[in-house]
């Protein structure tokens, strides 16, 4: 995927630059606004990575005149204001996505993918299939190799979001702004202690786990399986 | 001591006074100016009167009788009401005591002289009788003039007295005023060299500068709070961070030597940013601001939602979470903080428990409040530290050695308060019970 990185601190830029070409990225990098404007303006990228605070124009009025372009590019916001009420502004802007600085490598990564796939995608189905397992949004009900799974909503949510993201990391702090709203970490582990109840319904009567645990990352849906 | 100039107590008083020195000398005018003009009338008609009456004895019964008339009037008037002068033709004054020349007629002032007075003016009235006599009527104007000077100094005196109370007044009032607010200005002095202590003196008759004094030593609790606050926060910051830094450092350089040191010192960095954040935004929370993004929001839906995405960790921990949530109670206010507040809480109890702990959630409501409580039967803080432990940092001594870095329940007063309510402590006997408290919307 080509990504647009819009960032003026040099070492935070070059950390995410060599991050994501590591993970065999396209990243063309600017410095300024302005330059992001034109930039989105000469080509085409499948995501871009805007700072808020950039000299010349700034992030969020680069992001109002995008919009206002029509350009609907996946766009994730990254910033070192981490308010409510910064946040709210940043998404009514017209961002996809919001990451608050100081941020892991692994996160930004897991959110372009998902925002990069959420745009290309088809827009909104209604039934998930990956390997042997069937989500049926409109019915509410999950099926492994034909077999009722029974999951209380929040295992429910959880599997959606790792189908839909089938074959990438979701984060831990994704699954908490996905399927909680909460964009705060609880010390209290409640990812994991739901997901282990839905990875042993799934496995109940099967011999493999579907899901996948990505140390110091998150978890990962097998589409091998 | 006195700065009359510069007192704007003493110009408010003074200025006072004057405005009321200038009514009396505007009143004293305008009644001058009146009595002056109606006497002035009364006394023209009186001579008028005078002439006409003896006119009319010259009329019936000729010179003999009007010159008897008036030798009987001067010389019954025991009090000189009028003069008398009666002409010939020729301009001779053949009766009337009268020293005057021959006037000329109508009403207006005359110069005669007075036999024991000398010279004197007065106001007269002259008219023609047949065979070309001239009568002459005159009042003397001494008394109007008498009654002139009484008014002017009436009002005259009235003025100075005003004006000399007006400025003792001014002084008293402006001393008394430059007392008060001189106590206000002395600690404020006291403050600014450094003692934080000193206090407005407030009196027992609670007027609006016992108000006033009040109102300030409460805002100088305050700032003292917020500056201890800001003071303890300042070094626990430095204090605290201290411990986390020091075990990033000596995972670091274990990298390369030790197995899995890398992982750990990734883990030491982030409880590190975690510290970070929290302290952020219990600062976000307390800077106020955040009520312009306030909505109604359903605490009875978002409590049990958050209940039941806690349950597995707490089964998972072998402890037990159970709820009782009234149904339908909205508060005004920001979901996600609201909800930290309660993850925080549940935090804690989870933490802070041993094994086989049961917690409960708890909301209900009255009329005006809504009451959001988290319950355990577990080991309980004691109860000295039960105002402490709200504070930033603090921990009690039994939780120094379990994870958390003393935010978690500032984190919950802090949005409590946000939010127009409060945060309790309580004994749960045994056991520690938490209630936050909101305004409800009916």
């Amino acid at each position: 995927m080509h990504v647009l990185l819009a960032e003026d601190d040099v070492e935070t830029a070059g950390f995410i630059a060599d991050g994501l070409r590591a993970l065999a990225h396209g990243v063309t990098h600017v410095t300024t606004g302005d330059a992001a404007l034109q930039a989105t303006i000469d080509g085409s990228f499948d995501a871009v990575i805007l700072d808020r605070m950039l000299p010349g124009i700034e992030g969020l009025e680069v992001l109002r005149q995008l919009r206002a372009r029509s350009n609907r590019v996946p766009v994730l916001l990254l910033t070192a204001l981490g308010g409510i009420a910064d946040r709210v502004d940043g998404l009514d802007a017209g961002a996809d996505d919001y990451l608050v600085k100081p941020f892991a490598l692994v996160e930004l990564a897991a959110r372009l993918n998902a925002l990069a796939r959420r745009s290309s995608g088809a827009d909104a189905p209604t039934r998930l299939e990956v390997g042997d397992i069937v989500l049926d949004l409109l019915r509410r009900d999950v099926t492994r190799a034909g077999r009722t799974v029974y999951l209380q909503p929040r295992e429910f949510a959880l599997l959606e979001q790792l189908m839909r993201h089938a074959g990438r990391i979701v984060t831990r702090t994704m699954f908490l702004d996905l399927v909680w709203g909460f964009h705060f970490d609880p010390q209290t582990n409640i990812v994991e202690s739901h997901l282990s109840r839905l990875r042993t319904k799934l496995r109940e009567g099967f011999t493999d786990d579907p899901i996948e645990t990505i140390r110091g990352s998150g978890y990962r849906m097998r589409v091998d399986a | 001591m006195l700065k009359v100039k510069s007192s704007a107590a003493y110009r408010i008083a003074i200025t006072y006074s004057a405005a009321f020195a200038l009514a009396v000398v505007l009143l004293g005018a305008a009644m001058y100016q009146v009595a002056d003009a109606d006497f002035r009338r009364q006394q023209d008609g009186l001579l008028k009167q005078e002439a006409a009456n003896l006119a009319q004895e010259y009329d019936e019964g000729g010179l003999p009788d009007i010159v008897s008339a008036i030798e009987t009037r001067e010389a019954g008037s025991s009090i000189k009401a009028f003069g008398y002068a009666l002409f010939d033709h020729s301009g001779r004054r053949i009766a009337g005591a009268l020293d005057t020349a021959r006037p000329t007629l109508g009403l207006g002032m005359i110069a005669f002289r007075d036999p024991i007075e000398g010279p004197d003016s007065a106001r007269a009235d002259a008219r023609d009788l047949r065979d070309g006599y001239r009568l002459v009527v005159a009042r003397d104007t001494e008394i109007m003039e008498g009654i002139d000077r009484t008014i002017v100094l009436l009002f005259g005196s009235a003025f100075v007295l005003v004006i000399a109370f007006g400025v003792v007044g001014a002084l008293v009032l402006g001393g008394y005023l430059q007392k008060r607010l001189d106590g206000i200005s002395g600690v404020a002095r006291a403050i600014m060299s450094g003692d934080m202590a000193q206090r407005v003196p407030v009196g027992v008759r609670g007027d609006e500068f016992d108000a006033a004094g009040a109102a300030l030593n409460t805002m100088l609790d305050r700032i003292g709070q917020l500056m201890d606050n800001l003071r303890q926060v300042s070094s626990d910051v430095a204090h605290d961070l201290r411990t986390p830094l020091l075990r990033l450092r000596n995972q670091l350089e274990q990298v390369g030597t030790v197995e899995g040191a890398a992982a750990r010192a990734i883990e030491q960095g982030d409880a590190v940013l975690a510290l970070f954040a929290a302290l952020l935004r219990i600062a976000e929370v307390e800077g106020g601001g955040l009520t312009r993004s306030f909505v109604l929001a359903d605490v009875s839906a978002l409590t049990i939602d958050i209940a039941e995405s806690f349950a597995p960790a707490f089964a998972d921990g072998g402890r037990r979470l159970t709820w009782s949530v009234a149904p339908g109670i909205a508060v005004l206010g920001e979901r996600e903080l609201i909800a930290q507040a309660l993850v925080n809480l549940l935090d804690n109890a989870r933490l802070h428990t041993p094994p086989g702990t049961r917690i409960e959630i708890r909301l209900v409501a009255d009329d005006r409040t809504a009451q959001l409580s988290v319950a355990d039967n577990g080991a309980g803080v004691p109860v000295a530290d039960h105002a402490r432990i709200l504070q930033r940092f603090a921990r009690g001594e039994a939780s120094r050695t379990t994870p958390g870095n003393g935010l978690g329940l500032s984190l919950v007063a802090a949005v409590a308060a946000a939010h127009g309510g409060s945060v309790a402590v309580a004994d749960n006997d045994p056991g520690l019970c938490v209630t936050l408290t909101f305004p409800k919307v009916a």
